[in-house]
């Protein structure tokens, strides 16, 4: 069995969006509860959330946007940079706790300590831009531990791999020209949802070109698709880039019974997907794969989704 | 959406007197295929494109003594006697639509812009409309795409729009085009939000059918016969 972590903390419940907002506390809880009907509490480190060093949130965003966005919640606006992100006062807070618990579980990782780590935080990332939150986003928590690990731990290559259903346009942006960090995602056309980008000809720009892909899936598509792209695309190419960190933008939103999306990808259908990555963090990565939660709003499937996601780590 | 917004100034010209060579090279230069072709006083004369070039460059299979001949032959050719006289142009008030329905007709890729008194002030090309269209759809704003069929009866639209406007949710853009059934429109809303579950909902409460886009495809459009 593998020295799994686990992030979680009360604190990140506190982080209030408002009485019929999709991205809600309730989220966490039920994945929490999923973890522990499963019985796996005691066979993970436990990890509780700590605040983050602004430096670090300043390696992807704006010093400007920091300020404005601490500002925001502080004079209690409801709302930052777009409708959909829902705020409170202890929003900007949450934030920083989110990538502070991430951090350190990166450095438990690369202490080993751990062989892999499931964060369970909110609020999610990857559509956070450099200087605008968006699509419930705020600080691109995964872009942020790439750097991290990039500065603090020397490492060179980090792949990024995306499932949550809608395409992580700022993660994609951060990275675009950037050779070192891999960004793949795989999410339904950006034609039919949110955020409308991640065409299959945005591939990296500049010394980028080569380092983002995107494997958009229709509506309706499921499994069937996932398992076909896993093998012919998401395998050879991560392969070729060989990175020596894996991290997860875990959404669990491609589910054939989450409203969020039209993908119909089954229960069985994220454990193979989950199982395939963790087996190329096994291959390049010395099994080091941090996976950080994003969006996934079924309440009724999110906690066998979660424990499933926690066992294949467990497994690995 | 007038063409005074979308069109590029101080388009790149040539002059009446230039010979073919010349365009040749500025064309290449800046990567264009139209040329506007004026005189001193920047009057629009005619028009010359790469086509036109292209249809009296000689055979890159002469070669030899012929092929100087030939070549010296084409460097001498006058761009006057190979450029559209008085070509299409368009009126800085002209409308994006306009120039929309004239590239349709015309089968020209640019058209030239002149003033009142037939002075050129720009150029308009396929690429400048395509830009303005991606601008117009929103498309390079984040949001999601609704497609919802509504009948062809007054009122419709404003059902759909307060039921959006109640959700919060902003407009990037809407389009309204047409479907295959008799009395019925599909209106595309691109909604500035990831959050469409709830309107969803609403709009098929209401009585809406929301078309699922994978059964929308555009060759299911009256044909054009």
């Amino acid at each position: 069995m593998k020295k799994t972590g686990f992030l979680y903390d009360e604190r990140y419940l506190r982080h209030d969006t408002g009485p019929n907002h999709p991205e809600s506390p309730e989220r966490l809880k039920a994945i929490y509860q999923g973890i522990k009907d499963a019985d796996l509490l005691p066979k993970l480190t436990l990890i509780q959330a700590r605040r983050a060093d602004l430096k670090w949130i300043e390696t992807i965003h704006s010093k400007n946007y920091i300020k404005r966005f601490e500002a925001a919640c502080r004079s209690g606006n409801s709302t930052f940079d777009y409708p959909d992100n829902q705020i409170c006062a202890e929003t900007f807070e949450t934030a920083l706790l989110a990538v502070g618990g991430i951090l350190d579980a990166v450095r438990l990782i690369m202490t080993g300590k751990l062989d892999n780590v499931f964060c369970a935080i909110r609020p999610p990332g990857h559509h956070a831009e450099y200087d605008a939150a968006l699509g419930f986003c705020y600080f691109n928590n995964v872009a942020i531990a790439a750097r991290y690990l990039q500065i603090e731990w020397g490492i060179q290559r980090v792949g990024i791999v995306d499932f949550d259903v809608h395409h992580g346009n700022g993660t994609q942006h951060i990275f675009e020209e950037d050779p070192t960090v891999f960004y793949y995602s795989i999410h339904q056309h950006p034609t039919f949802a949110f955020p409308g980008t991640g065409r299959v000809f945005e591939t990296g720009n500049g010394e980028g070109v080569g380092t983002t892909r995107n494997y958009p899936v229709l509506p309706g598509q499921g499994d069937k698709e996932y398992q076909g792209l896993v093998e012919r695309d998401l395998v050879p190419v991560l392969s070729a880039f060989s990175p020596e960190v894996i991290l997860v933008s875990a959404g669990f939103d491609a589910h054939v019974d989450d409203d969020m999306s039209d993908i119909h990808l089954s229960t069985q259908g994220y454990s193979r997907l989950m199982q395939r990555i963790v087996a190329l963090a096994g291959m390049y990565s010395n099994g080091r794969l941090i996976s950080v939660l994003e969006g996934g709003y079924c309440l009724k499937r999110l906690p066998e989704l979660a424990a499933n996601h926690v066992k294949i780590l467990l497994n690995a | 959406m007038f063409i005074s917004k979308i069109m590029t100034r101080n388009a790149v010209t040539i002059d009446i007197d230039a010979n073919i060579s010349q365009a040749r090279e500025i064309m290449s230069e800046n990567n264009f295929r139209h040329l506007p072709v004026v005189n001193d006083s920047n009057f629009l004369i005619g028009i010359v494109t790469d086509r036109d070039i292209r249809s009296v460059s000689p055979s890159s299979h002469i070669t030899g003594d012929n092929g100087m001949e030939a070549l010296k032959r084409f460097s001498g050719i006058k761009i006057k006697d190979i450029m559209t006289k008085n070509p299409v142009a368009l009126s800085p008030l002209d409308t994006l639509q306009d120039a929309l329905i004239l590239l349709q007709k015309e089968r020209f890729g640019a058209f030239p812009v002149i003033d009142e008194q037939k002075k050129l002030i720009g150029i308009v090309s396929i690429r400048d409309l395509l830009r303005e269209f991606v601008n117009v759809l929103g498309l390079e704003e984040p949001g999601t795409l609704l497609c919802i069929i509504a009948e062809n009866k007054i009122g419709q639209m404003k059902k759909i729009v307060d039921a959006i406007t109640e959700e919060h949710v902003s407009f990037g853009s809407v389009l309204v085009a047409r479907y295959w059934e008799k009395g019925k429109r599909a209106v595309f809303p691109y909604l500035l939000t990831q959050n469409i579950a709830p309107l969803k909902r609403k709009l098929k409460k209401m009585g809406y059918t929301l078309l699922d886009p994978m059964d929308w495809y555009m060759d299911h459009l009256p044909q054009n016969d």
